[in-house]
């Protein structure tokens, strides 16, 4: 399903066109929702659950670009690119971008200051992603009741 | 305050030119930034150039203008524009329909210490126990069209905010510690 809009990030560099791999997206999704679950343990501090959160985000989104078609060449071109893989709007995508900047930061300097709203504004948003990501899955399957 | 002093079209030119006054705009740019007339934006830069509060120059076939170091009121007009219509004013109004759950909004980094440039980003610390990150994204979102930079709000509960002041170390004392320019409520708020 090519899009002008991904297409033109191709020109630019920042994209691959690159078929969907089942089993690929499949490994994403399943890897996603695992993390996903781990972040939202009330129970961890923080800081244990943003690595989580982060990794499922991450993982998510590059679901959505692997259904679409493409692959990334860095890890902050995929969650601009759900603004075209999902029609995310700006506040949601700027959550999860702002979440890795963070991180790396915090790779790079060693000083993790993680705030309680980042951390729940990214699960939910993670959460919308894999919503997404699961009914355009439904929607492709061989499977799917209506098809028969 | 802003309308008294200049017309629509002047603030908007004026808060791109001197709001990043190093920066270099593309004629077609400002015209898509202002979001007005082309002949209407035109003829106010042609008017600055021609007073010397801003300059022209052509690059290949491309006009781009920028606000004039040499002028003898470039720094007042940078800080009219700072206090107007720039990154100050236009954090601020963004801010304003959710000011009711807002206990303190303020800009920290190089936009505070005044050292910023054309790209540097807008860094706004918020404590709020009602904002989620998302309606602070949604919500500055025309500060960064307007102004062509990233806004980055960064969100603490008053709860956070009390524990990481005491604790004296961290991000918010770090911040706290710097220059900030306070834009509602007030830094003692809890």
């Amino acid at each position: 399903m090519p899009n002008e809009r991904l297409d033109n990030l191709v020109r630019t560099g920042g994209l691959k066109v690159e078929a969907p791999n089942a089993g690929e997206i499949a490994g994403l999704v399943h890897s996603g929702i695992v993390r996903l679950n781990d972040a939202k343990n009330a129970g961890l501090s923080l800081e244990s659950r943003f690595d989580p959160a982060c990794n499922a985000a991450h993982a998510l989104s590059l679901a959505a670009l692997r259904i679409a078609g493409y692959r990334a060449e860095n890890r902050y071109i995929v969650f601009q690119c759900l603004r075209h893989t999902l029609e995310f709007p700006n506040e949601k995508w700027r959550v999860l971008d702002q979440a890795h900047r963070k991180r790396n930061v915090a790779e790079y300097e060693g000083a993790v200051d993680i705030d309680e709203n980042l951390v729940e504004a990214l699960i939910r948003v993670a959460e919308e992603v894999r919503a997404h990501v699961s009914a355009i899955r439904a929607e492709n399957s061989p499977f799917r009741r209506g098809d028969r | 305050m802003a309308g008294a002093l200049f017309t629509s079209t002047q603030q908007r030119v004026l808060a791109l030119l001197f709001g990043q006054p190093r920066r270099d705009f593309f004629v077609t740019e400002i015209i898509d930034l202002v979001g007005m007339g082309r002949g209407t934006v035109q003829r106010e830069l042609a008017r600055l150039a021609e007073s010397g509060l801003a300059v022209a120059s052509l690059t290949g076939n491309r006009k781009y203008y920028r606000a004039n170091p040499d002028s003898p009121l470039f720094g007042e007009i940078c800080g009219i524009v700072r206090k107007t219509v720039g990154v100050e004013e236009s954090v601020r109004d963004a801010l304003q329909p959710m000011a009711d759950g807002l206990v303190l909004a303020l800009l920290y980094g190089s936009i505070a210490q005044g050292t910023d440039t054309a790209a540097s980003d807008i860094d706004v610390l918020l404590v709020s126990d009602a904002l989620t990150l998302e309606a602070a994204y949604g919500a500055l979102a025309p500060v960064e069209e307007l102004l062509g930079r990233r806004v980055n709000p960064t969100i603490y509960t008053t709860d956070e905010y009390r524990r990481r002041r005491a604790a004296k170390s961290g991000f918010l004392t770090q911040v706290l510690g710097g220059p900030v320019v306070v834009l509602a409520g007030s830094l003692d708020a809890e």
